[in-house]
């Protein structure tokens, strides 16, 4: 790739993105009106929202007492309710007597009243409240004056009838009003609790013993801080989406429509160059938007609060500005997010034939990242191990680290969030590019789609091979399945031969079956996609040894796994009863044959055979392996062992790649499976029958692990084995050699004769 | 200079299945020389020359530029080349020179070269009204001069027309053909696909008529004149086309 290239094409893209007014409006002068107008419409609303009186009916005004006054004549008593709240109230005094008419449903009747908007809220007192209320001040009274020690069994008996609030929760006027209301008779009982101290002779300051004091210790910076680490992330990273995808969508399908595309294509650069520079481009939008917009709503949010703060003397508001460093830390982690949305959207929008159809494509983009985006705003969910290697999520909850200033936590976490979030812009780039380079999607026409067709298509035309979209199918499938698969089969079975047949189904049926169906339905050649192929001597061999070779390494990398994610009590739990299960196999034969054999020739056949082959026609080996043993790990369903198995898959997938054989990999799976049950079933036995065995095994919390120095020396092995098969001779596949061709920049235009 | 062997085009059709493009071309063009390629609309003419141009990749076949091949080299072929299509449109938001200059510097020419090699198209095509004038501002037949000057900026040697006169007015299209002419009279190689036939027969040294992705005839207009004894060529292309067309409804009718 000439860098020389991509900077004029920036430059280009750039300069045409000026020059087009929805862009610079999109980008420029929309947040500059929009959060103006935003809070200017809020202090209107709100204002309007203060004003609004809840309409009250009291009903039964004659069984209040008379003292306290609860009511002054069409009013709420000062006492009761301060000339503030006053305004807040509009009271339908019934003066009947308090009681409803026989047979009427108080609450059915409040129902239907504020449904018709006669009243919010309705306030029933019962008749003989006051009346009540008197006999238990009597009680208590006597109490007092009685014999002290007899004080509890002389306590109040009457129990007091209570003032009933008919307010409907679905509609908000009517719950307001219910609150204010509440607050209003919550004063006025405080008030009787007063009236009854003073009877019966008890300071008010019985009922308070302490006061609790909170004091927050925080500094104002670090308050701010607090705020700000939730709210900016969250604005920025939406803005940084919707701020790529617009100038995506113009750069993409704006171009195809204009025609402009194809012109650029024709020129010498490099697809990789053009798809460079165009995502430049679209990361300095994105982040424009996303600077921009945060800039007007600070500016707008401050002037809003001063305002709010003078009008409405809401003092206690404190949001400042947000300390420096968040701006800093949030215009770092804006980097590599926009190119991850700018690369995403690219990639996106090059599907689209128009501008106008790649702005349908904006929603599932949002419907993707939103989810991720809203993820840490819940406050139970913080940064550790699993949240940090969920995309985006991690960035937003290091972030918030970052900006609360909790450095040693950042840290710890910064590698794989920095890893997730660098695979991620990577994988997102390489699409875009793949997809400037795939013709079917630069000059895509519109076809009537129908699934009969489509289907007869897939079988009549298939090739050799599955294809690439073909294969990611059998991943996603193998993947549903595993996921019914325990709804299917239930947990873990109490025998040995409800597991051996549990297991046998799940290997087969789910994994195998579908694999090879998908093979003679959609392919012409069974051998080729299934790596049938007869393997060297040598290949076996060396598979054999690297598997043991590997098993050192195997055991540690389990344990730091265990280690980073410590399995939960409920896996324990199955695992505990997978061993009590184990126990009752009528052999080793037996468990290694359904834990070792089986999986190896299924799961060789499901994610080396059918799955590799399709995904190599990417023409990228590497993105083959890598994606093959993603499904491969993702199918183990406990997150350990997903992770193991994801990494253990990327050397089994290079051997398939390397020796183009499945019963290389078949080999190496059933020994590194076997030799791993061997060792950590029942290690204690095997202990006692090997005393040899101590010398090179230890022990930790986390299960058995071989001596470093055995782990290095195997380690060791491992690598001169790998750079074995990695020299075996395995010519490249034709998309392989075609996409080298395409990423392969011009040498010197001298004409060839 | 090109050299075209056997080339095939396969779309996927839903409906239809598997549909050919292309079934099979051969040809050679060589400098110095101007090679047509006649025929109806969906005869497989763009699909050829966006084979020739890399924008798209054929399904079976070979096609070399400048001995650069059209699948393996990518990026050098696009070097040797200057495409003018109905598909390749200019930027609305650049100015004539800025977008010629622009792609004069993705072909690798910079500072004083560039410079010379713009002066030199501008005023041979005569667009030094419309140098400072936004694509957008621009006729069709302003936007089609830019066309032409941004495929030449480089002095590429080979030269590929798709339907270049198409929606031109009579002056202008005359004005292009005169151009290509002269870019043939300088030693250029020149592919040009038409349907009209006065243009094949006034400029094309040799002319291939295509129809449904075959070549029906080839040569140059002597040889097709006397091969089919007829001297006017739109009458032979009629001629032609019916004679395939009846053909393809008697294939169809007895199978």
């Amino acid at each position: 790739m000439r860098w020389k290239n991509v900077k004029l094409i920036f430059w280009r893209e750039v300069r045409d993105q000026l020059r087009d007014r929805r862009t610079l409006f999109m980008v420029a002068v929309l947040p500059l009106l929009l959060y103006p107008l935003l809070g200017l419409s809020f202090m209107q609303m709100s204002q309007f929202l203060r004003e609004h009186p809840s309409r009250v009916r009291v009903l039964g005004v004659g069984a209040l007492p008379s003292d306290p006054p609860l009511l002054q004549g069409q009013r709420f008593t000062a006492d009761v309710c301060p000339e503030g709240e006053q305004r807040l109230f509009e009271l339908a005094v019934d003066d009947q007597e308090g009681t409803p008419a026989r047979g009427v449903d108080l609450g059915q009747q409040a129902r239907r009243d504020i449904h018709a908007g006669r009243y919010d809220v309705l306030v029933y007192v019962p008749e003989d409240f006051a009346d009540r209320l008197e006999q238990a001040r009597q009680e208590l009274a006597r109490s007092r004056v009685g014999d002290s020690q007899e004080a509890d069994s002389s306590a109040p008996r009457t129990t007091l009838p209570e003032p009933l609030i008919y307010s409907n929760s679905a509609n908000d006027r009517s719950r307001i009003a219910g609150h204010r209301v509440e607050r209003v008779l919550l004063r006025w009982r405080d008030a009787i609790v007063r009236q009854n101290l003073r009877a019966s002779h008890i300071p008010e300051s019985a009922t308070k013993p302490f006061q609790v004091v909170e004091a927050d210790v925080s500094e104002e910076v670090s308050r701010r801080a607090a705020l700000w680490s939730k709210v900016l992330p969250f604005v920025a990273f939406v803005w940084a989406l919707t701020g790529a995808f617009y100038p995506a969508v113009d750069l993409c399908a704006g171009e195809k429509e204009r025609g402009t595309l194809e012109t650029l294509l024709c020129s010498p650069a490099l697809r990789s160059e053009i798809v460079w520079g165009k995502l430049l481009t679209t990361m300095v939008f994105s982040m424009a938007t996303a600077l921009l917009n945060l800039a007007c709503i600070a500016t707008t949010g401050a002037l809003f609060v001063r305002q709010l703060e003078q009008t409405a003397g809401m003092s206690s508001l404190q949001i400042g500005v947000p300390p420096v460093w968040a701006l800093g830390w949030l215009l770092l982690a804006l980097i590599p997010l926009t190119a991850l949305f700018s690369a995403l959207s690219l990639a996106i929008a090059s599907f689209a034939r128009s501008s106008r159809e790649g702005q349908y494509y904006l929603m599932p983009l949002l419907m993707v990242c939103l989810p991720l985006m809203v993820l840490p705003l819940i406050p139970s969910v913080e940064l550790d191990m699993g949240t940090s290697i969920v995309p985006l999520t991690g960035v937003m909850l290091l972030m918030r680290a970052l900006i609360e200033g909790q450095y040693a936590e950042a840290v710890v976490f910064f590698p794989p969030v920095a890893l997730v979030t660098c695979g991620c812009c990577w994988l997102a780039i390489r699409w875009a590019i793949d997809q400037f380079n795939n013709e079917s999607v630069l000059f895509r026409e519109s076809e009537r789609w129908d699934l009969q067709h489509v289907l007869v298509r897939m079988v009549r035309q298939r090739g050799d091979t599955p294809t690439v979209g073909q294969a990611v199918f059998c991943g996603v499938l193998l993947l549903f399945a595993r996921f019914f698969a325990p709804f299917i089969l239930g947990g873990v079975p109490e025998t040995w031969s409800g597991f051996a047949l549990s297991t046998a189904f799940m290997q087969v049926g789910m994994i195998a079956i579908p694999a090879v169906l998908l093979t003679f339905v959609l392919t012409r050649s069974p051998v080729a996609t299934l790596l049938l192929r007869k393997p060297s001597l040598g290949a076996v061999l060396g598979a054999a040894m690297l598997a043991l070779s590997m098993t050192p390494v195997g055991f540690a990398l389990g344990n730091v796994i265990r280690q980073l994610y410590p399995l939960g009590p409920e896996v324990l739990n199955e695992l505990t009863r997978l061993d009590a299960v184990l126990e009752q196999a009528p052999g080793t034969w037996a468990v290694v044959g359904l834990l070792a054999v089986l999986p190896a020739i299924c799961e060789e056949l499901a994610f080396r055979g059918f799955i590799l082959s399709g995904l190599r026609h990417s023409g990228r080996p590497w993105f083959a392996i890598v994606l093959s043993s993603f499904f491969f790990g993702a199918v183990h369903s406990i997150l350990q062992q997903s992770i193991a198995t994801f990494l253990v898959g990327i050397v089994i997938a290079f051997l398939a790649v390397r020796t183009r054989s499945l019963f290389t990999t078949m080999v190496f799976h059933v020994v590194y499976n076997a030799s791993a049950l061997l060792l950590s079933l029942n290690y204690p036995t095997v202990l006692a029958r090997n005393p040899g065995l101590g010398k090179v095994l230890i022990e930790t919390p986390y299960g058995i692990e071989f001596q470093p120095t055995v782990a290095v020396a195997s380690s060791a092995l491992a690598a001169i084995l790998l750079i074995w098969f990695n020299n075996l001779p395995a010519p490249a596949l034709p998309d392989e050699i075609l996409r080298q061709a395409l990423d392969e920049a011009p040498r010197t235009p001298a004409a060839r004769s | 200079m090109i050299h075209v062997h056997q080339l095939t085009k396969a779309y996927s059709d839903l409906k239809l299945g598997e549909r050919l493009a292309l079934a099979g071309i051969s040809f050679d063009a060589l400098p110095g020389q101007i090679y047509g390629l006649l025929g109806p609309n969906g005869a497989g003419k763009t699909t050829a020359l966006r084979i020739l141009s890399t924008l798209l990749r054929p399904t079976s076949g070979t096609a070399t530029v400048n001995g650069f091949d059209v699948v393996m080299h990518p990026a050098e072929v696009r070097q040797q080349i200057g495409f003018v299509s109905t598909n390749t449109a200019v930027y609305d938001r650049m100015t004539a020179w800025e977008m010629v200059e622009y792609f004069g510097r993705l072909n690798g020419f910079e500072g004083e070269k560039l410079r010379a090699s713009m002066e030199s198209i501008f005023a041979r095509l005569k667009m030094g009204e419309i140098r400072d004038v936004l694509g957008a501002k621009m006729s069709t037949g302003m936007k089609q001069k830019v066309s032409i000057a941004r495929a030449l900026v480089h002095d590429p040697p080979v030269l590929i027309f798709d339907e270049a006169t198409v929606g031109l007015d009579v002056l202008v299209a005359r004005s292009l053909l005169a151009t290509v002419q002269q870019l043939r009279d300088l030693g250029k190689c020149v592919v040009l696909s038409t349907h009209i036939m006065s243009e094949a027969e006034r400029l094309c040294d040799r002319i291939a008529i295509m129809h449904r992705g075959q070549f029906l005839a080839e040569g140059t207009l002597g040889e097709l004149r006397e091969r089919y004894g007829e001297q006017v060529l739109e009458e032979l292309f009629f001629r032609l086309i019916s004679q395939r067309e009846d053909e393809l409804c008697a294939g169809k009718t007895s199978s």
